[in-house]
């Protein structure tokens, strides 16, 4: 299982395209101005789990467990309709437990507390509502556990990034994630593709790779696309911003290497991987990186949209601030001359619009315009009946 | 209180009240047969699929965490969570199959394939009868247990709980191997595996590395259980039987003695020679400290296994270095399992039709609160009443067929089903099996 994602409950359960995407936000987008107020939620939401992770001293992979657990969450839920709040809390309890690095209930109450109710901020001074009763957080964790149907087992980027690149003494990523390396690790087969070689990346290439990855959760592409194909995405765009890199594959594509690259690629690769000790293997040439992406057997394709869904996400990003001076002055001094959305948009602003959706939407329910049969509103009315009688 | 303001108080209510409306609720679709056994984590019952199948399973419920008379939510336990996280990603014929998860009023059920025997059970009654277990059916258990293994550990989970109640063998011989509430995934750990969990395997079973200290481990531990069990299968009494030294208050852990001595008077001392390493081991000046035995095991085979192949299987499974034992995919490839008699898929294939294992034993819920009745007609209660009283009329049929043997007064492995984690339930043979969990 560990090694075999396409029989793994991530694979065959929870790899969704976009339309379960649209029609998961098809209550949201009602109380939405403008359907990319819901990517900048999506946004926010990581970047408060990535917030809540740190604090609780939690690895990288388990904030990115935690997120495609909220990400899963919110393809069966509204944000109008639930408290995103708790369920973020509930998403890295969970995680820490399922990636085996478990942590105490009352600290997640705690942190998250101080995180999303601390007063003394006025950016985070929207959220009132986080219980301070261990029970409110294990009784959401029970209910996201039932969500997410007991599938706790995600498959990550970082391990495809790892198996592609990872060379002995990269501090980049032994120090940051691997922990304690030879505590029962063997590389498994990959499982895609050829499954041989690796490719040398500059130390830089490599941490910036990481770092793509880690943005690439900021988004929904973690529901929309298997992990290894982000990862290679990921590779690739780092090969392509990373100076160094870039230099040397124009240095190799200048000098007539582009067009063999396919033959010498694959001649570099069967190469190397006959000698399962390549780290010994003294190159004399650079090595050929257009070669070794073309060499890995996935659809570049896929590999091209992946790369203009993260430009977008860096896109949507560059408009979005936590500099809490900018929430009050420049938000709302900046408002597009074409419309009423404002340019840069803050948590503060994303807070208040989450609790107007919220509002509307409880009202839209308990109103005339109700729908019948929706189990809720009949319980609401029968409530109602309840305590009139 | 209107809508609006119950909102504010609590957003979540809502969400809740959705999903309790939608859930089916356990006993919507299963009827319960009868109590089966419990354990620290819980209970487990023997059930009915309400669906037109109409297929037996065992249900395990977790128990549910209580704050003085009232249950609460007080967090799911990591057991729990690896039990369920691993339980629903793997598939294999020699694994006990998960069908569903029910989270239903703050408890959990994990409805599981049922299995009418274990290995438990099988040694059980061929002590009690004094028997041997047949080879060709000793053979094919060992067989499917490694083939079982095999799966788990190329899917990189150690099962690090292996022993004869924890695996189970359907009616039809098939070997199915349970309860994962201890086993772990390797691949790529955050954090090294004695972290987790400072005691791992029942003492009986526990691989000579985890008695010396060591902060390593590897799936080497499950192939040492097999091992134990095997030989457990040929002499119907567990092969190193030590006494558990208590953990002393500030729950260190403290050396097992009397374990390590059970395994080196049948294995000898081991030696630097036979384990690099074992110098450097934390408890290597206690081993240091214990009386030298020579190897014996062959002696040990000679009135228990009578077969060369089988000494020498035993032999590498209980390597000493954890490097230099079988890997479960050696094990298989064993000369013993191509020379006749040949593992069989229906492990009891070589029976004959009145050789056959008792059936588990099922009894009436003492704690019956733990299964809720569905709020009924009282059509609904009465059919319930009736089955209960077959339940219990079956369960006084079984225990006059098994007070016909001499020493069969408990329920026997019947209380064994997926494991008693906590050792807590009475087994048949009268000793507690002891694991102590810690963290």
């Amino acid at each position: 299982m560990a090694t075999d994602f396409w029989v793994s409950s991530h694979y065959l359960r929870w790899n969704v395209d976009s339309a379960v995407l649209r029609q998961a936000r098809a209550e949201d987008i009602q109380y939405v101005d403008h359907p990319e107020y819901l990517d900048f939620l999506a946004l926010f939401f990581a970047g408060l789990i990535a917030k809540l992770g740190k604090k609780l001293s939690l690895r990288q992979r388990v904030i990115a467990t935690a997120t495609v657990f909220f990400r899963r969450f919110y393809l069966k839920n509204s944000y109008c309709e639930t408290d995103p709040f708790i369920v973020i809390a509930a998403c890295c309890y969970v995680a820490a437990k399922a990636e085996e690095s478990p942590v105490h209930i009352k600290n997640v109450v705690s942190e998250a507390r101080s995180l999303f109710s601390s007063e003394a901020t006025t950016l985070y001074s929207g959220i009132k509502t986080f219980p301070s009763d261990n029970a409110k957080l294990a009784e959401m964790e029970f209910y996201l556990v039932g969500d997410l149907e007991c599938d706790l087992t995600v498959f990550h980027p970082y391990r495809t990034l790892m198996t592609l690149c990872w060379k002995e003494g990269s501090d980049v990523i032994s120090e940051a994630e691997a922990g304690e390396l030879g505590a029962g690790i063997d590389d498994g087969p990959r499982y895609w593709g050829t499954g041989e070689g690796k490719l040398e990346m500059h130390e830089g290439a490599l941490q910036m790779a990481w770092f793509i990855i880690n943005d690439t959760y900021r988004s929904e592409i973690c529901l929309l696309y298997p992990p290894h194909l982000i990862a290679i995405t990921a590779i690739y765009m780092a090969c392509a911003i990373h100076q160094e890199t870039r230099g040397d594959i124009e240095k190799q594509t200048q000098s007539g290497a582009y067009a063999f690259s396919g033959s010498q690629g694959s001649q570099g690769l069967t190469r190397r991987s006959s000698r399962p000790s390549s780290s010994s293997y003294k190159r004399q040439q650079p090595q050929d990186i257009v070669g070794f992406l073309a060499g890995l057997n996935v659809n570049m394709a896929l590999i091209a949209t992946i790369t203009q869904e993260i430009v977008s996400l860096y896109a949507l990003w560059d408009r979005y601030s936590e500099d809490a001076t900018t929430d009050s002055a420049r938000a709302s001094l900046k408002r597009s001359a074409s419309g009423s959305r404002p340019e840069i948009i803050t948590p503060g602003l994303l807070i208040q619009l989450l609790w107007r959706m919220r509002e509307a939407r409880s009202a839209d329910l308990s109103g005339a315009h109700s729908t019948p049969g929706r189990p809720v509103a009949v319980n609401k009315m029968l409530e109602r009946a309840q305590a009139a009688g | 209180m209107t809508h609006q303001q119950n909102t504010l108080n609590d957003p979540m209510k809502m969400y809740r009240d959705k999903r309790d409306m939608a859930r089916k609720r356990v006993t919507d679709k299963y009827a319960i047969q009868g109590f089966i056994s419990s354990g620290t984590y819980g209970r487990v019952y023997k059930a009915q699929s309400k669906e037109s199948d109409g297929r037996i399973h065992a249900i395990k419920k977790f128990k549910p965490d209580k704050e003085g008379d009232v249950v609460t939510y007080t967090g799911i336990s990591q057991s729990a969570i690896r039990e369920i996280a691993l339980n629903r990603e793997i598939s294999h014929e020699n694994v006990v199959a998960l069908k569903e998860v029910i989270l239903e009023d703050k408890s959990i059920y994990m409805v599981f394939e049922f299995a009418e025997h274990d290995f438990l059970q099988v040694i059980h009654h061929h002590s009690q009868s004094r028997t041997a277990v047949p080879m060709p059916v000793l053979k094919s258990l060992t067989y499917q247990l490694l083939n079982g293994l095999l799966y788990l550990h190329n899917a990189h989970i150690i099962h690090r709980d292996l022993k004869p109640a924890n695996i189970l063998i359907t009616a039809g011989g098939v070997v199915k191997i349970g309860d994962l509430g201890l086993a772990r995934l390797t691949y790529q750990p955050l954090q090294p595996l004695f972290m987790g969990d400072k005691v791992v395997v029942t003492i009986w079973y526990r691989a000579p590395e985890l008695l010396l200290g060591a902060k390593h481990y590897n799936k080497a531990v499950d192939v040492w259980a097999v091992g134990c069990v095997m030989a457990e299968l040929a002499s119907l009494r567990p092969i190193f039987k030590g006494e558990e030294a208590k953990l002393d208050a500030k729950k260190n852990v403290p050396f097992q003695k009397d374990q390590m001595l059970k395994i080196i008077e049948v294995l000898g001392t081991p030696e630097e020679r036979d384990w690099p390493g074992l110098k450097n081991l934390p408890e290597y000046s206690s081993l240091q400290r214990l009386d030298k035995y020579h190897d014996r095991l062959g002696e040990w085979c000679r009135t228990r296994l009578n077969s060369k192949e089988a000494f020498e299987l035993l032999r590498q499974l209980f390597a000493y270095d954890p490097d230099n034992r079988l890997t479960a995919k050696e094990a298989l490839q064993h000369k013993w399992f191509q020379e006749d008699p040949r593992p069989t898929l229906n492990a009891f294939a070589s029976l004959a039709p009145n050789q056959g294992y008792p059936q588990r034993r099922i009894t009436h819920d003492d704690a019956p609160s733990m299964i809720p009745l569905p709020a009924a007609s009282q059509a609904q209660t009465q059919t319930q009443a009736q089955q209960l009283a077959q339940v219990q009329a079956q369960a006084a049929h079984l225990s006059q067929q098994l007070s016909t043997h001499p020493h069969s007064g408990k329920a026997g492995s019947a209380a064994s089903f997926a494991s008693l984690s906590g050792g807590a339930a009475g087994v048949g043979s009268g000793h507690a099996r002891k694991k102590t969990r810690l963290g």
